[in-house]
């Protein structure tokens, strides 16, 4: 069966109700792609993209409060570099009028842009239910490879990310656009100076290079430190050997790229 | 379209979604499997064979419509998430057999060789050039970057591109 709900409640509704938790449909970039090729076929669709409410941005004081089917599209135009240039990076335009800020979370994939970006913003999730919703940093929502903190009868209904980060981001891949990263680099400094670092492509899920964070916030942003800081981010990361490269160039890129990155970002 | 035919059709008790919708101007409504893509809704049902389908996962944009004014992958969307929405067809460009000035200049420029990626092409090409009269050069590339083309090597795809932008800026003024 195929549902359109036109709110939030009735969506979740049906996940709770159908036996098998129905399959949430909002830009099909991931499912539609495995049903064309034979690899997926749910019997029970859930289609989001009918729920305006799922589409709203809000500004708060400091933070934006992003409904979860935000469109890459959508996050492309907001005052938030890394997220706005993470968003631009995705696909072709078609690709970023589909494909849902939430989506990409759910999916969880290593490579995922929006949420390398999200990441180093200290984005909060809010994750809701038939049950209620509960609020969780996003550092915590990825477990494992394509594995998340969502329950089979949640919807990723927000994502609030601060207005007051200073960012920047950077991605590397085999060509200049409809890229799949060989490394994408997402860093952030707080209100506090904290310094934010996040990476896709270099491990089990997208990462926080914390060690690195730490030695940054305990030593300051200098020419000195940062150097010595993408040092310890080649050692924080796991990447493997695959078709887009080997494992020694990501780490050996990793580096250079965060390295560059908060140059620039310091400079500014 | 050998791989666009073969449809994967979830047994979901094999009931049709009443579909209602905008298309090239007209109302359409019709009763469609939930599973098929718009994509083969357009071509199979509708018989509208202008939008193309090759790579079937968002990669080469020949499937591109614009859905409500911005251009999508028609291949990644089932055909009941167009309810209610417009969608507009590569089909739907010509008006009174006089071809839009996009297509126009495409012929004018030999952008088109094969032709297999033109729909989809026009389609983003209209998209951007909806939203931003006078792309620059950089920002005709990113427009235009969800679309392959294997043939032309692109060169006159964007020249047609920019010849419709200069002649759609002068009619308006
Ligand atoms: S067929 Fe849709 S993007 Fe290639
Ligand atoms: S003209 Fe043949 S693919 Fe573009």
């Amino acid at each position: 069966m195929f549902y359109q709900p036109n709110v939030i409640e009735e969506a979740l509704g049906l996940k709770a109700e159908l036996k098998d938790g129905g399959t949430f449909i909002a830009g099909g970039t991931d499912v539609v792609v495995l049903m064309n090729h034979g690899k997926a076929a749910p019997e029970n669709f859930i289609d989001l993209t009918h729920i305006p409410e799922l589409r709203a941005i809000h500004r708060h004081d400091g933070a934006l409060e992003l409904a979860g089917n935000v469109t890459y599209a959508q996050a492309g135009k907001l005052p938030v570099r890394c997220l706005a240039l993470a968003s631009l990076s995705v696909g072709g335009p078609g690709i970023r009028e589909l494909g849902t800020l939430a989506g990409n979370l759910a999916s969880a994939s290593p490579a995922g842009d929006g949420s390398t970006a999200l990441l180093a913003l200290d984005a909060e999730v809010e994750l809701t239910s038939v049950r209620g919703a509960r609020r969780l940093p996003l550092d915590k929502f990825f477990l494992a490879y394509r594995k998340t903190a969502l329950a089979v009868d949640e919807m990723i209904t927000k994502i609030t990310v601060p207005t007051t980060y200073r960012s920047d981001w950077s991605k590397n891949g085999k060509r200049g656009a409809m890229n799949i990263s060989i490394v994408a680099a997402a860093v952030a400094i707080t209100p506090k100076k904290e310094t934010r670092i996040a990476l896709a492509s270099v491990a089990a899920t997208p990462i926080r290079c914390y060690k690195a964070e730490k030695f940054l916030t305990e030593n300051g942003l200098n020419a000195g430190t940062i150097r010595q800081a993408a040092e310890i981010v080649r050692t924080e990361i796991r990447p493997i050997t695959d078709h887009r490269a080997s494992a020694d160039y990501k780490v050996h890129l990793s580096g250079v790229m965060v390295r560059r990155l908060l140059e620039n970002l310091v400079k500014a | 379209m050998k791989k666009a035919r073969k449809k994967t059709v979830a047994a979901n008790g094999g009931s049709l979604w009443p579909l209602r919708f905008t298309l090239n101007g007209k109302k359409v409504s019709a009763k469609v499997q939930p599973t098929q893509t718009l994509l083969d809704f357009l071509r199979i049902e509708m018989g509208l064979t202008g939008t193309k389908g090759a790579c079937l996962e968002g990669e080469c944009g020949s499937c591109y419509v614009l859905v409500d004014g911005r251009p999508m992958n028609s291949c990644l969307m089932l055909a009941p998430q167009a309810q209610d929405r417009t969608v507009t067809t590569i089909e739907g460009f010509a008006h009174n057999k006089k071809l839009d000035v996009i297509q126009q200049k495409f012929v004018e420029c030999g952008a088109v060789q094969c032709g297999y990626c033109t729909p989809g092409l026009i389609v983003a090409a209209k998209a951007l050039l909806t939203e931003n009269p006078h792309p620059t050069r950089e920002e005709f590339l990113v427009g235009m970057e969800g679309n392959i083309c294997r043939c032309t090597g692109y060169n006159k795809i964007l020249r047609a591109c920019e010849l419709a932008a200069d002649e759609m800026g002068l009619k308006k003024k």
